[in-house]
């Protein structure tokens, strides 16, 4: 689904991807960690598409060369990136956020756009699914939302856009156990042998919820280590100092 | 500069002799200030005479009456109207009122043009070639049910000519209006529309003033509106009259009783080189009243926006409350936007606000609404209708403000 080749980012003359390689296939649960400035957020920010960014070897996503692609293209398409830092957006009203990025992925796929009482009843269900209050969706997009809420609200997009690869940058962060619990349940409830999941993370915890596939460890823009589950326990009591 | 203009008041029909000397009077005086330039403070950011000069060969007040009966009203949201064709009343309709307790007819010009007390050469070119317009009086504690939508239509002939109207609102004690003022302007040809509002509010009367522009055209339009407020009365005004080649509204209340209070809003979004100045004043004569000021302007392209506010509170005006901001989201570099608040303050206990700020949009919200799927000029749309729907927010009526919501999407998608 997903094919990384030799892949070197540049921001502000200063390179901070060296040469990532990564292969992901449908079904799979990737999670990569790493350290502090070891470029886990720039990949994710590559893959989405952001501006200011000197991209240099091969994004294949489905075929199709990434960088081709303009930032909703790339989510049209199905790759959705859980930002570590969601945005608040004073104004726009959640409902109608959601309602218009809906619309606009299914009129790229060639699909019927929904009403607003479709659209409604389809987002109340999604939301009821992961605890979050109706309130919410008619408040400004992420206005006065606590650190939970903000990435229940990540998740709650991606439930709604159907994505094939999910990047979840730093989900972990700032949640508490019972969100954290919820997060996680949202996200094994959608995966299944068509779609892939890419988790961006510091740490073993969230990974104890979200049973990876593949674990990688990226150090100083390169991956140097890559294993199953057990790497992450292994990470939790070694740190990632012994590795490089 | 004299000769550009064909200016005649012996074309306007049925004036008396008194009536014609009095007029001529107001019109010597226009010509000795002439159409504004930027040498005039209150025109500085707009200059007129430059404006009127590059658009029009020549002008005329020579207009045409006579002109179709047919308009298509607003489907879907009840209201009572006054249909104008180019400013003059072809019909009315108030079914949804006790038609009893409401009085419109023609605007009465013997009476009101005599006097000449400006020294705003538009307001004296109104006096002088005024015709047509409306007098609207609503009887005591009479709260209309509805909304009142004033059509303004315009014939197909107006290339060069100038339209002068006068219109008075009174409200009498403890009666209620919401008067939607909507220009529907399908003509395609250049002219200008120079309007005089009166508006009256006894004890207690609450009045909402809402100016819309249905389309995008030539326009050069001119609004004056002068308010006075009994105690207790409440004016409010949203300006969501984004579309007019030219358009300048020039407010002010009086605040003239206690606890009297005022409110303006704006919420336009400019495009291509359409330039639109707000320019207010609010005169506080009387202790305890309030007035409120959000003004908001979009800048897309080349359009030029102005805010100039002033908020003047007399020595006798002691716990005034005044509050004014003018906020101004830029979106292309080529755009403008200029704000002169001012503030002149002769009461020792007031409490009077006021900011100014513009900034660009913000690109970091831009790209996260890209991720979502959004084609970036939808995802700036969003923005734009965030940051400008704020100016709704206090709307109660539902049917009234999703009316509203609708019109303000139809601005920002440029009609």
């Amino acid at each position: 689904m997903l094919k990384i080749k030799n892949l070197k980012a540049t921001i502000n003359e200063k390179l901070i991807l060296k040469g990532l390689d990564l292969d992901i296939k449908p079904g799979e649960v990737h999670a990569i960690m790493g350290p502090n400035g070891s470029g886990k957020s720039t990949l994710a920010n590559v893959l989405s598409g952001k501006n200011g960014y000197e991209i240099e070897g091969e994004i294949s996503f489905n075929g199709t060369d990434l960088n081709d692609l303009k930032i909703e293209e790339r989510a049209q398409k199905g790759i959705f990136l859980a930002f570590q830092y969601p945005l608040e957006i004073p104004g726009v009203n959640t409902n109608n956020f959601l309602r218009t990025s809906l619309n606009s992925v299914r009129k790229a796929r060639g699909e019927k756009e929904l009403d607003t009482l479709t659209f409604l009843k389809l987002i109340k269900e999604k939301a009821k699914e992961l605890n979050i209050d109706e309130k919410f969706l008619s408040r400004q997009l992420n206005v006065g939302f606590s650190g939970g809420e903000k990435k229940k609200n990540e998740i709650l997009q991606m439930k709604l856009l159907e994505p094939k690869l999910s990047i979840l940058d730093e989900t972990d962060s700032g949640l508490d156990i019972d969100a954290l619990r919820i997060v996680a349940d949202g996200v094994n409830s959608y995966k299944n042998k068509k779609n892939a999941f890419l988790i961006i993370t510091h740490y073993q915890r969230l990974l104890d919820y979200i049973k990876p596939d593949f674990i990688h460890v990226l150090s100083a823009g390169k991956i140097i280590k890559t294993g199953n589950a057990d790497l992450g326990e292994q990470l939790e009591k070694t740190g990632y100092a012994n590795l490089s | 500069m004299k000769q550009n203009y064909d200016f005649d008041i012996e074309k306007i029909k049925n004036l008396s002799q008194e009536e014609k000397i009095s007029r001529k009077k107001n019109l010597d005086l226009f010509y000795e200030y002439g159409f504004p330039t930027k040498q005039v403070e209150d025109w500085k950011f707009t200059d007129l005479n430059l404006i009127l000069n590059k658009n029009f060969d020549n002008i005329s007040n020579e207009v045409n009456f006579e002109s179709s009966k047919e308009f298509k009203a607003i489907e879907n949201f009840e209201h009572n109207f006054i249909f104008l064709t180019n400013g003059k009343i072809i019909s009315t309709n108030f079914d949804h009122e006790e038609k009893s307790k409401i009085l419109i007819k023609d605007f009465n010009q013997k009476e009101e043009v005599m006097n000449i007390d400006s020294n705003n050469a538009l307001v004296l070119l109104n006096s002088a070639l005024s015709f047509g317009g409306f007098s609207l009086e609503i009887t005591k504690d009479y709260k209309l049910k509805k909304p009142l939508i004033v059509y303004n239509c315009f014939s197909q002939d107006l290339k060069n000519k100038i339209l002068n109207n006068k219109n008075s609102i009174k409200l009498n004690e403890g009666s209620e209006l919401t008067l939607i003022d909507y220009s529907d302007n399908n003509s395609q040809s250049n002219f200008i529309k120079n309007t005089v509002d009166t508006v009256s509010l006894d004890k207690n009367a609450v009045m909402k003033n809402i100016l819309i522009q249905n389309s995008k055209n030539n326009g050069h339009f001119y609004k004056n509106i002068k308010g006075s407020l009994e105690g207790g009365s409440s004016y409010e005004n949203y300006i969501l009259s984004s579309g007019l080649k030219l358009n300048k509204i020039e407010i002010e209340i009086n605040l003239n009783k206690d606890n009297s209070s005022c409110s303006i809003y704006s919420a336009l979004n400019l495009l291509e080189d359409q330039h639109q100045e707000i320019k207010t004043r609010i005169n506080h004569n009387s202790p305890n009243c309030k007035s409120y000021q959000k003004i908001k302007n979009v800048l897309n392209d080349k359009s030029k926006g102005i805010y100039q506010g002033k908020i003047f509170v007399e020595k006798i005006a002691q716990k005034t409350d005044a509050y004014q901001l003018s906020k101004a989201l830029i979106v292309n570099d080529d755009a403008e936007f200029d704000a002169k608040p001012e503030l002149e303050i002769y009461a020792d206990d007031v409490k009077c606000s006021h900011g100014s700020t513009s900034g660009s949009i913000d690109s970091d919200a831009v790209h996260y609404l890209m991720t979502r799927g959004i084609p970036e000029n939808e995802a700036i749309k969003l923005l734009i209708n965030g940051f400008l729907n704020e100016v709704l927010e206090n709307i109660t009526n539902s049917k009234l403000k999703f009316f509203l919501e609708k019109i303000l999407e139809r601005q920002i998608n440029g009609h």
